[in-house]
């Protein structure tokens, strides 16, 4: 797919009830998916030599207590601010080429934690020094104000990888200029590695890139001020560059301009013949410190990190399944994940084991159906409304870091997202 | 529902055969189960827990003013809570009287893996007795197995996917427990405030090579490990929580906390800190819960102050005995645990045997377990030799960022600490987990 370009698509994708609609039919070329991960696959170049133009622009987000915060961004092409930066989807093998167009007013650069033997300008990419033999930036620079550099690599290693700014990046990075690199391994797009054990259902691939923002940091770049790291103090924590409930809100989602990236998870439920593979979940952390993701209900099996698959080097299976996936800074970790119906319950056929309380008599979740059954739903008391469509279940997914689901004060909010498990098909979701 | 209940749903269930599906051989390694009936029975429930408000004790000395103690403590408590009690077994007056009776942690329970061939449903009922000195919330409770696979939302306990219990209802939680190994457990409505008040326990599952002599001749196993590996003779559960003065203090106080500053003041071991963690046991079997005439718990004597937190983490064991350790983190930090002079083996993490897909070995042994919030780690180890002198040896478990094994004094042990004694001889069976066996 091509990059996409938002204005002509938003109209026709997004639904105004804030929660996503289904959409397991893979998407048209050129239109991006509502759910589920929006590759950017070069924007220029050929076959398996693709081109990546990043420009460095600057914006605005929307965070859930109604702030907004100033950022830096690597956006596609020459398009308006995004974030976070687009991800980029290349193949095994692939030379990769990366223009940097630098509009900030100081030298920004790329580095590509996990490539190997980086080229800048087509000779070696290096830390650069200064006069007196300080580092300066990680890597070669795009200088201020309009300055170009351009990177290549081959993508050797199928895997999740981050890129950011390696100048001043301990500002840089915080303000936004960073992304994620998906490199697809040559046996399909269809495994995370080359290990036939690593097959996923495409429809079911979904990002988790979590980050965190100091508003005074921002603000203190925004008026050209500096600021004093000892401060650093996060105060929002983010979720594909939105907080919760924006997170669950569709790819493109209108209301958030600048945040193009969603995270609901939407599945089918396990099954042996129709859903065989399991769902792919590429987590990545771009904080400063661990990030304990919990997913409710269904254990991730870790089958690599820092793209690189887990396996001894005789090819021994080393994955790990967790239901907290504690990832560290900089680190990123691919896990498989699915749902599975374990108990079957109908409520005809295998009613839940317990008296179900009339809902009067319950505190009823925005998403519940009502029922507790999978593609059942219940008419819901008078002045109760819920946003479930067709008995699909809600399982949240969040960092479990519990003070950090806040946004500087508007708790229940940050990084948490749901799985929404669809009711096997045909169902009522449309 | 009721139109259902006469209905013996065995003739309707569809039995699958018991098949394990690894669907086009390399699709999903990981465990595939079928769909089976289970013998349910309407009634009591396995443990029946209340939701209320409380206080617990912490070193009141040094003081965090204004925050710590707590001047609206009841002496000698000093920390407003919310939490979990035990009310299985009490009539309705008992029950009603638990309202600002909490207890942190959380009752610690435990159920055998779901058996097949003997299938029975295990259930867990839930009231919410309300909250005595903030009658001006109406917070609704749940129930949330932290770490279950493949729930339904009406059993997940979280509220915006489900439901949730309110002030003076009732919802029970049945559970078919799959996967053995160590979970924990918590109230789900707005979690970063009912976490942190206290709502927070430890749950494991045993698994069904229990009774199985052939592996380990006490015939008890963290897992279904196929070789001993994970057997041992011993158990504890090691619960992990924090408590920021703040916050507690901001909610007996009708005040909102602002999280993002967040701070761990306290580091909890089963609810306490050194030395308290090496106080004996009050009334901690919970399907055999102790309590008083009024439904009260009953504190040990002595340590009168400890009556709301019932759990000891003194792990007492013979020479060559091997003891497992069952810990969960639902603090909001990452914990460093270290034992120092014995090591331990990791054989299990998030209620998951160490093996790769293909049975390779990742079991590891390690002085530290860098355990994140909501993850959990089984690990055994073997007692040394007693060396003497003294009637035991004793090693330090203790959380290796000292700040959080400290009070907060300017000396002195505290926080998430507590002591391994090994005894020559002596130490009986346990007849519960936690149990010194003294």
């Amino acid at each position: 797919m091509r990059a996409p370009r938002r204005a002509t698509t938003v109209a026709a994708l997004v639904t105004a009830s804030g929660l996503a609609a289904l959409s397991i039919a893979p998407a048209a070329a050129d239109t991006p998916p509502r759910i589920g991960i929006v590759c950017t696959t070069g924007t220029a170049g050929v076959g398996d030599h693709p081109v990546f133009d990043l420009t460095t622009t600057t914006g605005y987000i929307s965070l859930p207590d109604g702030n907004t915060a100033f950022m830096w961004g690597y956006s596609s092409r020459f398009d308006s601010f995004q974030h976070p930066g687009p991800v980029l989807c290349a193949n095994e093998g692939d030379t990769v080429t990366v223009i940097l167009h630098n509009t900030l007013p100081e030298a920004a650069s790329i580095v590509f934690p996990g490539q190997a033997d980086v080229l800048a300008n087509g000779t070696p990419a290096r830390p650069q020094l200064n006069g007196s033999g300080v580092m300066t930036s990680l890597t070669n620079t795009a200088s201020a104000n309009g300055g170009t550099v351009t990177y290549s690599f081959v993508a050797t290693a199928p895997g999740t990888y981050l890129y950011e700014s390696g100048t001043n990046p301990e500002k840089q990075v915080r303000m936004g200029l960073f992304g994620a690199l998906i490199v697809r391994p040559a046996v399909g797009a269809d495994h995370a590695y080359n290990r036939p054990d690593s097959q996923f259902t495409p429809s079911e691939e979904f990002m988790v890139l979590l980050s965190e923002i100091d508003p005074f940091q921002h603000q203190a770049v925004e008026q050209g001020l500096s600021f004093n790291m000892n401060n650093y103090h996060p105060r929002y924590w983010l979720i594909n560059g939105r907080g919760f409930p924006d997170s669950i809100a569709d790819n493109y989602a209108s209301w958030l301009p600048t945040q193009p990236y969603g995270s609901l998870a939407s599945v089918l439920p396990y099954d042996a013949t129709s859903h065989p593979y399991p769902g792919l979940a590429r987590y990545l952390n771009v904080g400063t410190e661990d990030f304990p993701f919990h997913p409710h209900g269904n254990n991730g099996l870790v089958i690599g990190r820092d793209g690189r698959p887990l396996e001894s080097p005789t090819g021994q299976d080393l994955s790990f399944e967790k239901f907290a996936i504690n990832i560290g800074p900089g680190q990123t970790w691919d896990v498989l994940f699915k749902w599975y119906d374990a108990e079957g319950y109908d409520p005809v056929t295998n009613p839940v084991p317990v008296t179900v309380p009339s809902l009067a008599n319950q505190e009823i979740g925005v998403f519940y159906s009502g029922s507790p059954y999978l593609g059942s739903t219940q008419t819901m008391p008078p002045g109760i409304q819920t946003l479930n469509q067709c008995g699909e279940y809600y399982i949240i997914s969040h960092n479990h870091a519990l003070f950090q689901l806040t946004s500087w004060g508007t708790n229940m909010t940050g990084p948490i997202t749901y799985m929404r498990i669809n009711p096997p098909t045909p169902n009522n979701c449309g | 529902m009721n139109e259902r209940a006469g209905l013996d749903r065995r003739q309707f269930l569809k039995v699958a055969g018991g098949v394990v599906a690894v669907v086009g051989g390399l699709a999903w390694a990981g465990r595939v189960l079928e769909p089976l009936p289970a013998g349910a029975v309407p009634g009591a429930p396995d443990l029946y827990l209340g939701g209320t408000d409380g206080w617990m004790y912490l070193p009141p000395t040094p003081a965090i003013p204004p925050f710590h103690p707590d001047v609206l403590a009841p002496s000698p408590l000093t920390t407003y809570i919310f939490g979990f009690r035990n009310l299985t077994g009490m009539d309705d007056t008992q029950k009603a009287n638990q309202k600002n009776k909490a207890q942190h942690s959380a009752p610690l329970f435990w159920v055998n893996q779901f058996d097949p061939a003997h299938p029975v449903d295990f259930t867990v009922a839930v009231t919410n007795l309300g909250l005595a000195l903030r009658p001006d919330l109406f917070d609704a409770h749940t129930l949330h197995w932290h770490g279950f696979r493949n729930v339904i939302p009406f059993f997940d306990g979280e509220p915006s996917g489900s439901v949730a219990v309110r002030s003076g209802r009732e919802f029970t939680y049945v559970y078919r427990p799959r996967e053995p190994g160590t979970y924990m457990y918590h109230c789900h409505v707005e979690d970063t405030e009912h976490v942190h008040m206290g709502m927070t326990g430890l749950v494991f599952v045993r698994p069904l090579q229990d009774g199985n002599t052939s592996y380990y001749p006490s015939g008890r196993y963290l897992y279904n490990d196929g070789d001993g590996s994970t057997g041992y003779d011993r158990e504890f559960a090691m619960f992990l929580s924090e408590v920021w003065a703040e916050a507690h203090w901001a909610d007996a106080h009708i005040q909102l906390p602002e999280w993002s500053d967040y701070r761990a003041d306290f580091s909890l071991l089963n609810g306490r800190v050194y030395p308290d963690t090496i106080a004996p046991n009050g009334s901690v079997d919970a399907f055999n819960p102790v309590h008083d005439a009024d439904g009260d718990l009953v504190p040990v004597p002595g340590f009168e102050h400890l009556k709301y937190q019932p759990h000891s983490s003194l792990v007492t064991c013979n020479a060559g005995e091997r003891v497992a350790l069952r810990f969960s983190n639902l603090g909001f930090r990452e914990q460093a645990m270290t034992v120092a002079g014995i090591r331990l083996r990791v054989v299990g993490r998030d209620a998951t045997l160490m093996r790769g897909r293909n049975g390779t070995d990742t079991s590891y042994q390690t002085d530290t377990l860098n355990i994140g919030p909501g993850e959990s780690y089984d690990v055994v180890f073997t007692a040394p030799a007693h060396q003497g002198p003294g009637d035991y040896d004793t090693y330090m478990l203790y959380n290796r960022n000292y700040t959080r094994s400290n009070n907060l004094a300017p000396s002195g042990f505290g926080g998430a600490a507590t002591e391994i004694r090994v005894y020559a001889s002596g130490v009986t069976a346990q007849a519960h987990p936690n149990d010194w066996g003294l």
